[in-house]
């Protein structure tokens, strides 16, 4: 499997694609192309000298100056700045690849559940655009449409307008509480969709889930926690010191269903493709959730307190069939 | 006779030689040859030997033409007419018509914005590479793109290690199998398909393929693959005509709204607050969810313990209990485990 370091190739593709880019443009200096592709100075740099030096063999198979780029040496050493004298070979922008074409798809389709999208026929011309641009038929990857919480339109209207809101929020723990939220972002995790924001009681940037929000109310207030002001962390999962640590056993192959709660002692493997795995879980109310939709798969194996909490959630969900159990 | 030298002065880049291939490739009408091009091009001529043999070279061109092709460039071979088959004479080139982007084909600010946030729904894996692939050829045209949508971080994760290779298998149309784990059976069977979609559907993927054994379109959920994916020598005509992907995401919505799921919950509970959301029809505690699969929806509901009890249909009330029954037996009295030899050190 001796391939071309994907470097190499990801290389190729940004001169191609610079060519183009600077023939349209005729004079450009080195740091407005680099933030055109937000790329650093020194890879624009890097790439024009090597533009510079490459052409085809030509008539003679030896490379004769007329063959190869040019540019204007002296304003590129001495400002930084870029003029394609003599061109070779490309001259347009590439097409897409099949692939390329369908991953960007594929994400115009996610995208089309956002309230903003709901000129279907704006994301369907573009569609067809990516397509008509691609050298083959886009591979067939797809997302569905699907229905996308009516609260994450007011919320996203409080984002922009950068105001206040309040809602009610029932925590996994089970607890309902009002919360006052400066929202700074909407993140979505395939279905699921949170808020991330500023919480006026917890005085600390928090994650909701839409679905566990009720009563919105989007107020006139400005926030007072700006998005550029305050770091929110990437992850979704953040652990922290308070966590309940407890090791599970699963198949090897299932890890990449709990793999948001998995710290970083590496698994030890068992028999059978099994192996024990250590997790962080916020507290038991959220482990037994998790363990019970992973019946089956995933066993708590300790704790004790956390292996009791998990078998009382679903004896008391058995309770609730009584008259229906003695079948099983 | 001097051996071939790869002087350090000789030696080019990776990049250095790729590039000069493509614009070789692009700037010949009727194709070069595979000694023309080791002899000439930039990178190859350096190490090409006139006595020959040039097996590594050819070797490497072989990887350099697959690389071009994985960017999307239509680098084609046009076999010899008087001798076809003689791949000594078999001619290489890129038509210039093929790899640019069509004139016609143009973007607003506002599009390259929404493509940008586009790009970003990918976060690790080919799709991610291969979006941010095309967003340089987007940038390479030159057009501002509008503000940036702030305030979004829409992600698709892909979490299922079977989905790389299914898409491989998709481009190249090969037919593979895969171990598949199907609920309430002891057992994975190998199951041998032609891939025809990859589709998400309500946050899971879907594999929509022909079942070479059954000879019948399958879908597959791509969870339930336990084990690699792996390519086997067998074709199956594929039928022309693309469409599979909007094909299957239909069927789904169909299944999806022919099957329906009466559920009680406890209110005040997560379960009520989450799950009314997402009701067909809601009346006091009772609620309607629509569902594709029975043993996806009895995980999702099991997670809601004593705050759902299922009504309808009995299949979804037996997998649910049978959950809950396995989930108490696995977590009642000490480490009864199935392995109690993977102890931690």
């Amino acid at each position: 499997m001796a391939k071309a370091p994907l470097h190499a190739r990801d290389k190729l593709a940004f001169l191609l694609a610079l060519v183009p880019y600077l023939m349209d443009h005729g004079h450009v200096s080195v740091a407005d192309a680099a933030k055109h592709f937000g790329v650093d100075d020194e890879q624009i740099r890097e790439s024009v000298r090597l533009i510079a030096v490459s052409g085809v063999p030509g008539e003679t198979s030896s490379y004769q100056h007329e063959d190869l780029f040019d540019i204007d040496w002296d304003l590129f050493e001495d400002s930084d700045e870029i003029v394609i004298t003599h061109l070779v070979a490309i001259d347009d922008s590439p097409r897409f690849s099949a692939r390329e074409a369908a991953a960007l798809i594929a994400g115009l389709q996610y995208l089309s559940s956002l309230p903003e999208q709901a000129d279907r026929d704006v994301l369907g011309s573009l569609m067809s655009k990516l397509a008509a641009g691609s050298s083959g038929r886009p591979s067939e990857v797809a997302v569905g449409s699907s229905e996308v919480d009516s609260t994450l339109a007011r919320i996203r209207d409080s984002v922009a307008a950068g105001h206040r809101i309040e809602f009610d929020y029932l925590n996994s723990r089970g607890g309902a509480e009002k919360r006052t939220v400066d929202p700074l972002r909407i993140q979505s995790l395939d279905q699921d969709w949170y808020l991330r924001g500023w919480d006026h009681v917890r005085q600390a940037v928090r994650t909701f889930r839409l679905d566990r929000m009720s009563g919105l109310v989007a107020t006139q207030e400005p926030i007072s926690h700006r998005a550029g002001e305050i770091a929110v962390p990437d992850s979704l999962f953040e652990s922290s010191d308070t966590d309940l640590t407890v090791v599970v056993e699963l198949p090897e192959d299932a890890i990449g269903m709990i793999a948001d709660y998995v710290t970083t002692d590496p698994p030890v493997s068992g028999r059978n493709g099994r192996c024990r795995v250590t997790l962080h879980v916020a507290h038991h109310h959220g482990l037994k959730r998790l363990i019970a939709g992973l019946s089956g798969v995933v066993t708590v194996i300790g704790p004790d307190t956390a292996r009791s909490s998990v078998a009382d959630w679903a004896q008391a969900a058995l309770d609730r069939y009584a008259g229906e159990i003695d079948a099983q | 006779m001097p051996e071939p030298t790869e002087a350090p002065a000789g030696r080019v880049a990776v990049e250095e030689r790729l590039f000069s291939l493509v614009l070789a490739l692009l700037a010949t009408e009727q194709g070069l040859t595979k000694s023309e091009i080791l002899s000439t091009v930039q990178g190859y001529r350096q190490r090409y030997s006139m006595s020959g043999p040039n097996a590594s070279l050819e070797r490497q061109f072989e990887r350099d033409k697959d690389d071009i092709r994985e960017l999307g460039i239509p680098l084609e071979t046009v076999e010899s007419a008087g001798d076809p088959g003689n791949n000594q004479l078999t001619r290489y080139r890129i038509p210039k018509g093929e790899y640019d982007l069509p004139k016609e084909i143009t973007f607003s600010p506002a599009e390259i914005a929404m493509l940008s946030l586009a790009a970003t729904v990918w976060r690790q894996g080919s799709l991610s590479d291969e979006s941010h692939r095309a967003i340089l050829k987007l940038r390479s045209l030159g057009i501002e793109s509008d503000e940036p949508v702030i305030g979004y971080a829409p992600r698709v994760r892909i979490r299922e290690s079977s989905f790389e290779p299914l898409r491989q298998a998709l481009d190249h149309q090969s037919v593979v199998e895969f171990p598949y784990l199907k609920p309430g059976e002891s057992r994975a069977r190998t199951r041998t398909v032609a891939p025809l979609a990859l589709v998400q559907h309500h946050g899971r993927w879907h594999l929509s393929a022909h079942d070479l054994t059954v000879d019948a379109g399958r879908t597959f959920l791509l969870s339930r693959i336990v084990g690699p994916v792996v390519p086997v020598k067998r074709t199956w005509a594929r039928p022309d005509g693309g469409g599979h992907a909007e094909r299957s995401l239909t069927d789904l919505d169909t299944l999806w709204a022919s099957q329906v799921a009466v559920i009680r919950v406890e209110p005040g509970t997560d379960a009520s607050t989450r799950l009314a959301k997402r009701a067909s029809a809601e009346s006091g505690a009772t609620l309607e969810l629509h569902y594709t699969d029975v043993d996806v929806l009895a995980d999702e509901l099991a997670t809601f313990g004593p705050e759902v009890v299922v009504e309808f249909p009995r299949r979804l009330i037996d997998a649910v209990i049978a959950r809950h029954v396995k989930t108490v037996r696995a977590h009642r009295g000490g480490s009864n485990s199935p392995d109690s030899r993977a102890t931690r050190g």
